[in-house]
C-alpha cells in the first residue's frame, strides 16, 4: 500500500505545482495589472463561439468535421512520439505494426478525401 | 525484442481487414453506383473468410502474447456470424437501391462490425475483448443512421449511439475493477485469481456485475434493452435485420467467452445474474410484444425474449448448457434471417411498410410468402417438428439437468405466452381480409434466403446431427 | 360351437347392417338381421332341448379377457337350464319382434339403424345371460341399457323421446351403481369374479361380518343388497321404476322386446343366477320380497287410471316384474323365472297387439279416442284378449287348465303363501289386490279399445285397419305361446320334474318352498281366480252400456255358491273368498257406465295421486333433479366459467393484456429513461451482491 501510494507522489507535487503556479499568476494579474474591465473584453473571438449562451445554436457542421479529422490525426501523432522513442526495444514487429497502422489511417484519409470531405465549399 | 506473434490463427480476421480496406479503396474510386459490386464482393470475402475458419477448427490456439484464442467454439460462432453477415448483405440490395440508400459503405460497414465480431469471438483478454466489442459497435451506430434523411433512423442512430457508449462505459469500469482486484487483463490471468479458496473478494463481484451489464447490453437482455425496440424499428429494415442475427451471436458469444474463459470457478456467481437476466429477458419479450402493430418492433422483442432463452442455456454452467446455445443460436440465425428477408419483402407500389394489418390476407395474395412466413413465426414459437422447437428443447433439457427446473418452467410459460402473438400473425395472414398486394419483384435475392431458410428450419428434424455434433465439439472445447 | 353362433350371429347381423346399411338397403339389413336372429331362436330352441331337457349343461371358454395378478376373467358362455329359459325367451321374442319390426317401421326412413339396434340388443342380451362371471354379466348389463338407449331415443327429432332415453339411461345408472359395488364388493370378498368359485366359497362367508363405519354389516347380505339396487334399477322396481313408463317413447316393437319381454327381465334373471348368494342372505330375501310386491300393488294402481294404451301395458309390466321378484324373495326361484318365461309371450303378445292397433289408427295411443275397433281388426282384437285374459290369469283352479299367466302367476301366489311368514303374507295379499286390478285394468284396455261405441276420430276410423301379415305372424305365435307355455311347462318349471330340469341351476338351501305351494289350501288357489274374473266383469260394467242382466245375476249365483261351499265344508278361507267374491258381484251387478265418472268425482284426490303416478317424477324432480341442475349450472357458471375461466385462460389472457399495456408505457423513447433503467438494473444486481455475498471484503 506505502509502495503504491508513494508511486502517485510525483503526480501529487506536480497537482500542487500547477495549482500553486496558476493562483500566482490570477494573484499577480489581480494586484499588478491596471483594472479597465469592458463587455468586449468577454467576447468571443472572432472565428469561434460564445463560450456561453444556448447548447442547440445552428452552426456549420462542416467545423465538426474537420475538428473530427484533425484529432485523428492529432492522436496519430500522440502514438508516433512513444512509438518512436522505444523503436529500438520493440524492433521489426513493432515497426511493421505501426506501419500497418498508418497504412490503414492512409485508407481513411484517402477516403475522406474522395468523399470531399476536406473541402469546404 | 518483441516476437513477431503467430498470425495464422487470426487468418479470417486478417482477411476481413485487409478487404474490408480494399473495397472501401474500390468502392470510394468507383462511386456511388459500385454497391453491387462492392456487396458482391464483400460476400465472397465473409465466405473466403468462413473458409479461413475450417483448417484451424479442431485446435485451440493462443496468440498475440496471450489475448487472442482461436478454438473450436470461436470457429462454430465466427461461421455462423460470417454466415449471417454474407446473408444480411444478400437480402439488403435490393431494398437499398429501391429506398434510395444506394451506397457502398453499406457493405463494407458490414464487413468491419463482423471483422469487431470475429475479435470478440476470439478475445482472450479483457482489452481485445474491449476492442473487438468497439469496432463492431462503431460499424454498427452507423449503420443505424444509414438512412441519414430519415429523422427515425438517425434517432435510432444517436439512442444507440449514447446508450452504447454508456454500455461501454460501464464494461470498462467493471474491467478496471476486475484489474484492480485481481492484476490482470488476461482471462487466464483472472481465472486464476479468483480460483483460489476463501469468499471472492466484492471487487471482483462488482467488476463482474459492470461486465455482464456492458455484454448484456450488447445482447439486449432485460433491463439493458430498452434501445432495442426503437433501434429495431427505427433502422432500415435490412439493417435491423442484420443486427438481429450476427451481432447477437457475437456478443452471446462473447458472454459465453467472458464467463467460461474467466470465471469459470465462480459460476455459482454468474448463474444468479444470468438466471435474473434469463427470466427477465423471456417475460419482458413475450409479453411487450403482445400488444405490439409494427412488426419491426415485435421482432425487436422477440430477439429480447430468444436472447432469455440463450441465456438460459449460459447459466447452466455446464457443457450441455453451452452445446444448446450454440444449437439455439444456429436455428435462431435460420429463423431470424428467412424472416427479416420476408419482412423485407414487405412492399408496396408507394413504398416499404412494417405494420403487422399490411399482412392482413397474405395467404391470398402471395400464398408462398405466407407460408414460409407461417414457417417462421411457428418456428419462432416452438412449435414441433419445426427448428425452433428444438432450439428451446435443448435449451429446456440442459437447465433440468443443471438442477434450473424452475428456470425451464418459466421458459415454457413465456413461450405459451409468445406463440399468442407470432400465431396472430399467422391468422392475420390467413384468416382475415386481404389488404392491398404487395409488389410482385421480391428480388432473386430474398427469396433464394427465405427458401433455403424456411426449407432449414422445416427439415431440421430430419437431420439435426451436423449441427449438434459440432455444436456439441465447439461446447468442450471450452471445459479443456 | 352352435352356441357361439346363438351368441355371435346377432352381433354380425347389427354390425353389418348398422355399418353396411347404406350398401343393402332396406331389404337387405331386414334380411339379414332377421334371418341372423331367426337362425339363433332355431339354435336356441336346441339348446333348450339338449340343456334343459336333455339334462346337459354346456360351458365354453372363448377367450381371456382379463388377466391380471390374481385377478382374471374370461369371455365365456354358459349354458345350463336357466340360461336355455333366457335364451329361448330372448331370442324367441326377439325374432318374432325383428320379424314385426319389418311391417311396423314400414313408414320410417331409418330401418337399417333400427334393425341393427334390435340386432345390437339382442346380442348385448346374450352376452348377459351366457355370462359366467360378473365382469362378462355386467358387460352385458351395459350392453342392454347402451341399446335401450339408443332404441328409446331411435325417434331422436322428438324432444320427448331423447328425454326419456337419458331419462332410462340415467335411472339405470344409480342402479347400475349398486350392481357394480356389488361386484367389487364380491370381488373384495372372495377374490374371484367367475360364478363357479365365489358360489362354491359363498356358504363359508354365510354369517360373517365386516366393519364399515364402526358397523358389523353381514357380508352376504350387504353384496346381495348391492346387487339388488342394480337389479331394481334394470328391472324398474319401486324407486327406480320412473324410467320404464317414459320408455314407451320409443317405437312399440322396442317396448314388446326390451321394456316388456326381456331387458327388465335382466334383474330377474340376476337374482334367480345368484341364488347361491341370496339364499344366504335372509334380509335381502325380505327386502326382495318387499320391493317385489309393493311395486306389484303400486304399479298396478297406477294403472288403472292411464289412457295410454301402451302405458298402460308399462305399468303392467312393471306390476308383474314385482310378482316374479317376490317370487324369487320368498325363495321360489322356479316361479318367479316361471313368470319371466310365460309373461315374456303374453306381454311381448300385449304390446305387439297394441303396436298393430296403433298402426292400424295413425298412430293414436289415447283409448279414450279409440272404442268399438272390433269390426276393424278382428285379429288384433281377438289376440290381444288371449294376452289378456293370460296376464290377468283366467283358468279353472279345480282341473288346473288355464292359459299362461294363470300357472305362473298363481304358483307365486301359492308360494307367498306357502312361505308361511310375515312379508309372505305382505306378498300374498298385495299380490292378491293387484291380480284384482290387473284384470281391471286388462279389462278397461279392452273394452274401451275394441268395445262399446266409437269415439274416434272420423277420418282416423275411416282409415283404421287390420295389420299386414308380416305383423301378425308374430302375434299367432306368441298367442300359442300365451295360451300354452303355462300347462306344457308347468311340470318342468315348478312342478314334478322341477330337479332334473333345473338341474342345480337354481339353489335353494332351506327346503324348497315350491314343495309346500303345491299343498296349500284350495281357497288360495280359487282367490286369485277370483279376483280376476270379478276384475274383468266389474270393467265390462262400467265401460260398456249393454251388459246382459243375466250375467250380472250369474256372477252374484257364482259368488253365493262359493260362500255356501265354504260354509258345506266349515273352511273359513273358503267363506272369505266367497265373501271376497260377492263383494266383487255385487259392484258388478250395480255397476254402470257412469260409475267411474262417479268415483272420480268423490275421490278426487285419490284419483290425481294416481294419475300423477304417486308423484314419484315430481318428487325426484325436486330432490335430485333440480339440486343436480342447480349445481351443475352453479359449476357451470361460477365453478368453470368465473373460477376456472375467469381466473385460467382467460384471467392470464386478460392479466397479460393488462401488463403489456401498461408496461409499454415504460419505453417512452426518451434516452435518459433507457440509461436510467440500465442503471436500476447494475444497481439492483450490486444491490443483490453486497447483501448476498456476507460483506466480502
Amino acid at each position: 500500500m506505502q509502495g503504491l501510494l508513494a508511486e502517485y507522489l510525483p503526480i501529487l507535487l506536480f497537482l500542487g505545482v500547477a495549482t500553486a503556479f496558476s493562483l500566482i499568476m490570477i494573484g499577480a494579474a489581480v494586484l499588478v495589472a491596471r483594472q479597465n474591465p469592458d463587455p468586449a473584453k468577454l467576447a468571443a473571438y472572432e472565428c469561434g463561439f460564445d463560450a456561453f449562451g444556448d447548447s442547440r445554436g445552428q452552426f456549420d457542421v462542416r467545423f465538426y468535421l474537420v475538428a473530427i479529422l484533425f484529432i485523428i490525426f492529432d492522436l496519430e501523432v500522440a502514438f508516433l512520439f512513444p512509438w518512436a522513442i522505444s523503436l529500438g526495444g520493440i524492433g521489426l514487429f513493432g515497426f511493421w505494426s505501426m506501419m500497418i497502422f498508418l497504412g490503414v489511417l492512409t485508407v481513411g484519409f484517402v477516403y475522406e478525401w474522395k468523399k470531399g470531405a476536406l473541402e469546404w465549399e | 525484442m518483441i516476437e513477431v506473434p503467430a498470425l495464422l490463427p487470426a487468418l479470417p480476421e486478417i482477411i476481413l481487414a485487409i478487404g474490408a480496406l480494399a473495397l472501401l479503396m474500390l468502392g470510394v474510386f468507383t462511386g456511388e453506383k459500385s454497391l453491387r459490386t462492392v456487396s458482391a464482393l464483400a460476400v465472397l470475402l465473409l465466405l473466403a473468410a468462413a473458409a479461413a475458419v475450417l483448417p484451424g477448427y479442431r485446435d485451440t490456439v493462443v496468440t498475440f502474447g496471450g489475448m487472442f484464442v482461436s478454438d473450436s467454439f470461436g470457429g462454430f460462432c465466427k461461421i455462423l456470424i460470417l454466415l449471417g453477415s454474407a446473408l444480411s448483405i444478400i437480402i439488403s440490395v435490393d431494398y437499398l437501391e429501391r429506398e434510395n440508400l444506394k451506397r457502398f459503405e453499406y457493405p463494407v460497414l458490414i464487413v468491419l462490425a463482423t471483422l469487431g465480431m470475429l475479435m470478440m469471438v476470439s478475445s482472450n483478454d479483457l482489452i481485445a475483448l474491449y476492442i473487438g466489442l468497439e469496432t463492431q459497435s462503431l460499424a454498427l451506430y452507423v449503420m443505424a443512421a444509414f438512412s441519414r434523411d430519415s429523422a427515425r433512423s438517425t434517432e435510432a442512430g444517436l439512442k444507440y449511439f449514447v446508450l452504447g457508449a454508456l454500455s461501454s462505459g460501464m464494461l470498462l469500469y467493471g474491467s478496471s475493477l476486475i484489474y484492480g482486484f485481481t492484476g490482470g487483463t488476461s482471462f487466464s490471468l483472472i481465472a486464476a485469481a479468483v480460483s483460489g479458496s476463501g469468499p471472492v473478494p466484492i471487487g471482483v463481484l462488482l467488476g463482474l456485475v459492470f461486465v455482464m451489464a456492458g455484454l448484456a447490453f450488447k445482447v439486449s437482455a432485460v433491463p439493458f434493452h430498452m434501445w432495442t425496440p426503437d433501434v429495431y424499428e427505427g433502422a432500415p429494415t435490412p439493417v435491423t435485420a442484420f443486427f438481429a442475427v450476427a451481432p447477437k451471436i457475437a456478443a452471446m458469444a462473447l458472454l459465453v467467452r467472458t464467463m467460461f474463459g474467466a470465471f469459470p470457478e465462480i459460476s455459482d456467481q454468474w448463474q444468479q445474474i444470468l438466471v435474473f437476466l434469463s427470466i427477465a429477458s423471456m417475460v419482458v419479450g413475450a409479453v411487450f410484444a403482445i400488444v405490439q402493430t409494427n412488426i419491426k418492433r415485435l421482432m425487436a422483442y422477440s430477439s429480447i425474449g430468444h436472447v432469455g432463452y440463450a441465456l438460459m442455456g449460459v447459466a447452466t454452467g455446464t457443457p450441455d448448457g453451452v452445446k444448446s446455445v450454440l444449437v439455439y443460436l444456429a436455428i435462431y440465425l435460420a429463423m431470424n434471417v428467412g424472416a427479416f428477408a420476408l419482412i423485407i419483402a414487405m412492399r408496396r407500389k408507394d413504398g416499404a411498410t412494417e405494420s403487422i394489418a399490411d399482412l392482413a390476407g397474405l395467404s391470398r395474395t402471395r400464398p408462398a410468402m405466407a407460408f414460409a412466413l407461417a414457417i417462421f413465426m411457428f418456428s419462432l414459437a416452438g412449435i414441433p417438428p419445426l427448428a425452433g422447437f428444438f432450439g428451446k428443447f435443448y435449451v429446456f433439457i440442459a437447465a433440468i439437468e443443471a438442477n434450473l427446473t424452475f428456470l425451464a418452467v418459466i421458459g415454457a410459460l413465456a413461450s405459451a405466452v409468445s406463440a399468442f402473438y407470432y400465431l396472430r400473425i399467422v391468422k392475420v395472414m390467413y384468416f382475415d381480409e386481404p389488404a392491398d398486394a404487395f409488389d410482385v419483384n421480391t428480388g432473386r435475392g430474398i427469396t433464394a434466403v427465405a427458401t433455403v431458410s424456411a426449407l432449414v428450419t422445416l427439415l431440421f428434424f430430419v437431420f439435426p446431427a451436423p449441427i449438434v455434433g459440432a455444436a456439441a465439439y465447439a461446447a468442450q472445447s471450452l471445459f479443456q | 360351437m352352435y352356441l357361439t353362433f346363438i351368441v355371435f350371429l346377432p352381433l354380425a347381423a347389427a354390425i353389418i347392417a348398422g355399418f353396411g346399411g347404406r350398401v343393402l338397403g332396406d331389404r337387405g339389413a331386414q334380411l339379414v338381421t332377421c334371418g341372423a336372429v331367426i337362425t339363433s331362436a332355431i339354435l336356441s330352441i336346441f339348446a333348450f332341448y339338449n340343456v334343459a331337457l336333455g339334462h346337459q349343461p354346456e360351458h365354453v371358454v372363448l377367450a381371456n379377457w382379463i388377466v391380471s395378478g390374481g385377478f382374471k376373467v374370461d369371455w365365456a358362455i354358459k349354458v345350463d337350464t336357466l340360461t336355455t329359459v333366457m335364451l329361448v325367451v330372448v331370442n324367441g321374442v326377439s325374432c318374432l319382434v325383428h320379424v314385426y319390426s319389418v311391417g311396423y317401421m314400414s313408414h320410417d326412413p331409418h330401418k337399417p339403424r333400427f334393425m341393427a339396434y334390435l340386432s345390437l340388443f339382442t346380442f348385448a342380451m346374450l352376452m348377459l345371460v351366457t355370462a359366467d362371471n360378473f365382469v362378462q354379466m355386467f358387460f352385458g348389463w351395459e350392453g342392454v341399457g347402451l341399446a335401450s338407449y339408443l332404441l328409446i331415443g331411435f325417434w331422436y327429432k322428438k324432444p320427448s323421446a331423447n328425454a326419456a332415453a337419458i331419462k332410462a339411461f340415467l335411472v339405470n345408472r344409480v342402479g347400475d351403481f349398486g350392481f357394480a359395488l356389488g361386484i367389487f364388493g364380491i370381488f373384495l370378498v372372495f377374490g374371484a369374479l367367475d360364478f363357479a368359485t365365489v358360489f362354491a366359497a359363498a356358504p363359508a362367508m354365510a354369517g360373517k361380518s365386516f366393519t364399515f363405519l364402526d358397523h358389523q354389516v353381514d357380508v352376504l347380505n350387504t353384496l346381495t343388497f348391492l346387487l339388488f339396487i342394480g337389479a331394481m334399477g334394470k328391472s324398474a322396481q319401486l324407486g327406480l321404476h320412473t324410467w320404464l313408463p317414459d320408455a314407451m317413447e320409443g317405437p312399440t316393437p322396442v317396448s314388446a322386446l326390451i321394456h316388456a319381454a326381456t331387458m327388465v327381465t335382466a334383474g330377474v334373471f340376476m337374482v334367480a343366477r345368484c341364488s347361491p348368494l341370496f339364499e344366504l342372505a335372509p334380509g335381502t330375501l325380505q327386502f326382495v320380497t318387499i320391493i317385489g310386491a309393493s311395486t306389484a300393488f303400486f304399479a298396478a294402481t297406477i294403472g288403472l287410471v292411464q289412457n295410454d294404451i301402451k302405458r298402460i301395458i308399462a305399468y303392467s309390466t312393471c306390476s308383474q316384474l314385482g310378482y316374479m321378484f317376490f317370487a324369487l324373495g320368498v325363495g321360489a326361484y322356479g316361479a318367479g323365472i316361471f313368470h319371466l318365461f310365460t309373461h315374456a309371450f303374453f306381454k311381448a303378445l300385449l304390446f305387439l297387439g297394441a303396436g298393430s292397433v296403433i298402426h292400424g289408427m295413425s298412430d293414436e295411443q289415447d283409448i279414450r279416442k279409440m272404442g268399438g275397433l272390433f269390426p276393424y281388426m278382428k285379429v288384433t282384437a281377438i289376440l290381444m284378449w288371449i294376452g289378456s285374459l293370460a296376464l290377468a290369469g283366467i283358468g279353472i283352479p279345480g282341473i288346473d287348465l288355464g292359459f299362461a299367466g294363470f300357472y305362473s302367476k298363481d304358483i307365486i301366489l301359492e308360494s307367498a303363501y306357502a312361505a308361511h311368514s310375515s312379508v309372505g303374507f305382505y306378498a300374498f295379499w298385495l299380490g292378491i289386490a293387484a291380480a284384482f286390478m290387473t284384470a281391471f285394468y286388462s279389462g278397461r284396455l279392452l273394452f274401451m279399445t275394441f268395445h262399446g261405441h266409437s269415439r274416434a276420430d272420423h277420418d282416423v276410423l275411416h282409415h283404421a285397419h287390420e295389420s299386414p301379415q308380416v305383423m301378425l305372424i308374430p302375434l299367432y305365435i306368441l298367442a300359442t305361446g300365451a295360451v300354452l307355455a303355462g300347462f306344457v311347462f308347468y311340470e318342468f318349471f315348478v312342478g314334478h320334474h322341477y330337479a332334473e330340469f333345473w338341474n342345480g341351476a337354481l339353489t335353494v338351501v332351506d327346503e324348497n318352498v315350491l314343495e309346500h305351494a303345491h299343498h296349500v289350501p284350495f281357497w288360495v288357489k280359487l282367490l286369485p281366480l277370483v279376483m280376476a274374473v270379478g276384475g274383468l266383469a266389474i270393467s265390462w260394467s262400467f265401460y260398456i252400456d249393454n251388459v246382459p242382466k243375466w250375467a250380472r245375476l250369474l256372477g252374484l249365483v257364482a259368488a253365493l255358491g262359493i260362500v255356501g261351499a265354504g260354509i258345506a265344508q266349515g273352511d273359513g278361507g273358503l267363506i272369505l273368498t266367497g265373501v271376497a267374491a260377492l263383494v266383487l258381484a255385487l259392484v258388478f251387478y250395480f255397476g254402470r257406465t257412469g260409475a267411474p265418472g262417479t268415483l272420480v268425482a268423490s275421490n278426487q284426490a285419490l284419483y290425481q295421486f294416481l294419475l300423477n303416478k304417486w308423484y314419484f317424477d315430481e318428487l325426484y324432480d325436486t330432490l335430485f333433479v333440480r339440486p343436480a341442475k342447480w349445481l351443475g349450472f352453479q359449476l357451470w357458471k361460477k365453478g368453470d366459467g368465473k373460477v376456472i375461466d375467469g381466473y385460467g385462460p382467460d384471467g392470464v389472457t386478460a392479466a397479460i393484456g393488462f401488463v403489456a399495456r401498461r408496461a409499454r408505457v415504460l419505453q417512452t423513447g426518451y434516452v435518459y429513461h433507457y440509461a436510467f433503467a440500465m442503471l436500476i438494473g447494475v444497481a439492483a444486481l450490486v444491490t443483490w451482491y453486497m447483501l448476498h455475498s456476507g460483506g466480502g471484503h
